[in-house]
């Protein structure tokens, strides 16, 4: 099982950076190919994350109105 | 005879001069205020200079009422209204002031150069502190009037860019009484609510109309933010105080939505991209070590013992097949070199010689008789002919010579 992502707070650059690793060391022949899987898997988990990190959700514009307040905004 | 006047005359002189001249009776006058004293019997006194000069001028508290609507100090650019005329007092001339307004675009443009200079002085606008804008954003802070082109840009193009992007308004006043403090309580709310990147900003304008941008309060509020922070006042051309303190400067508000929001068809198209790269990787290390395990295969197999053992079968018929093929060789050679024997034993039997008439003589101990020595009369003797055996018996000897 490939180890789960602990950072909660990673930003999409960081997760693209570390995939970016991964694949970088995937190219590494003398790899094996336990460890192989092991980098695909959480390569595809960090991309996994990447895509879940956008909230596809479309978002009205939200107003300040007061003190920590919002409203939409028309 | 010369003419000699008095310095009444002179003065006089002159001053009819300057009131026979239209211009110096109604003009205005731009320059910067110094010396600027308000006298205790309600009279302003100050010298209006520019780079070249300097002129007094006088307003006399009769003309404050009208003329003058804030409290003139030095340093102030202003248009002065009135007179140009001789103070005979003193034999001066001066400006009678009876109107006089700030000059807005000049000192602006003053004071616009003196804030920078300070800020700029105060390092605020180092690139030391300009904090990167984050790639990819979940919320943007928006500081603008909430009516406008400038909110109506940043909405559209965000939201064409990503429409997943919250964004959250503060409706600031962006010009007028207000406004600098305005902009400066929507930035520090926008803080608070700790959004990812702040877009702070307006559309376009006269100097006078984006002037919050140039306040210091504003300056303060940008440099203090600990959220990155785009400012993106009016044109292209207009350049403010906040476009110098901001993390990244943006020419319009249109482009600072660029700036701020990723575009999620590109995030998407990326992910997309990693994932066929990795799958690949992945493809060709299953290939490199499918071509590996091959090539071990079939190295270990020419080195099992099977492999040894079928060579060395393969080697052993191959040395059986030869042995056998030389044995008959052998044989054949040795039948054929019995053949030649048999036939000159053939040409050697006694027997043939018996079929074509001679014959063998033989004692009665089997020897052959060959000289007459071995016989004398009355010896039995067998003679062998081509089908038999004849038994004689000597008579006699007799020696002969042949040839």
């Amino acid at each position: 099982m490939a180890k789960k992502i602990e950072d909660k707070e990673l930003s999409i650059e960081g997760a693209f950076e570390q995939v970016n690793e991964k694949i970088k060391a995937l190219e590494n022949s003398d790899v094996s190919l336990e460890d192989s899987f092991k980098l695909f898997q959480e390569g595809m988990d960090l991309l996994k994350y990447c895509n879940e990190s956008i909230d596809k959700v479309e978002k009205k514009v939200q107003k300040i109105i007061g003190d920590g307040q919002t409203e939409d905004f028309e | 005879m010369r003419n000699v006047y008095t310095v009444a005359q002179v003065n006089s002189f002159i001053k009819n001069m300057f009131q026979q001249e239209p211009l110096l009776n109604l003009l205005t006058i731009k320059g910067e205020v110094s010396n600027c004293k308000y006298h205790s019997s309600g009279h302003i006194y100050f010298t209006l200079k520019d780079a070249s000069g300097a002129i007094s001028c006088v307003m006399f508290n009769g003309n404050r009422a009208a003329g003058l609507k804030f409290q003139m100090k030095d340093g102030q650019q202003v248009l002065v209204t009135g007179t140009v005329d001789v103070y005979p007092r003193d034999g001066k001339y001066q400006v009678y002031a009876r109107k006089i307004e700030p000059d807005g675009e000049g000192a602006l443009f003053e004071k616009f150069e003196r804030l920078k200079a300070e800020l700029e002085e105060r390092g605020m606008f180092d690139k030391c502190y300009k904090r990167p804008i984050p790639k990819y954003i979940k919320t943007l802070g928006v500081v603008t009037a909430q009516t406008g082109a400038a909110v109506k840009d940043i909405i559209n193009v965000s939201t064409r860019r990503n429409p997943y992007v919250q964004i959250i308004l503060y409706p600031a006043i962006v010009q007028g009484d207000g406004a600098a403090e305005s902009v400066a309580a929507g930035i520090e709310a926008l803080e608070r609510m700790n959004v990812d990147v702040i877009i702070v900003g307006r559309g376009g304008g006269s100097i006078e109309d984006l002037w919050a941008f140039n306040e210091e309060v504003v300056a303060n509020a940008i440099f203090n933010c600990n959220i990155p922070i785009i400012s993106a006042v009016g044109h292209e051309t207009d350049t403010t105080i906040s476009d110098f303190v901001a993390d990244m400067r943006a020419p319009t508000p249109s482009a600072a939505a660029e700036l701020a929001v990723y575009d999620v068809s590109l995030l998407i198209q990326d992910i997309n991209d990693y994932q066929d790269i990795l799958g690949r990787r992945m493809m060709d290390k299953i290939n490199l070590l499918r071509q590996k395990e091959a090539n071990d295969r079939r190295l270990l197999q020419h080195l099992s013992p099977v492999a040894r053992i079928r060579d060395q079968r393969m080697r052993a018929a191959q040395s059986r097949d030869r042995l056998e093929r030389l044995m008959l060789e052998r044989i054949r050679d040795k039948k054929h070199l019995l053949d030649v024997d048999i036939e000159r034993l053939k040409a050697l039997s006694p027997l043939d010689k018996l079929k074509s008439g001679f014959s063998y003589i033989a004692d009665k101990d089997g020897q052959n008789i060959k000289k007459i020595s071995q016989v004398k009369a009355g010896d039995e003797l067998d003679i062998y002919v081509s089908d038999g055996l004849i038994r004689a018996t000597a008579n006699a000897t007799e020696k002969r010579d042949n040839g």
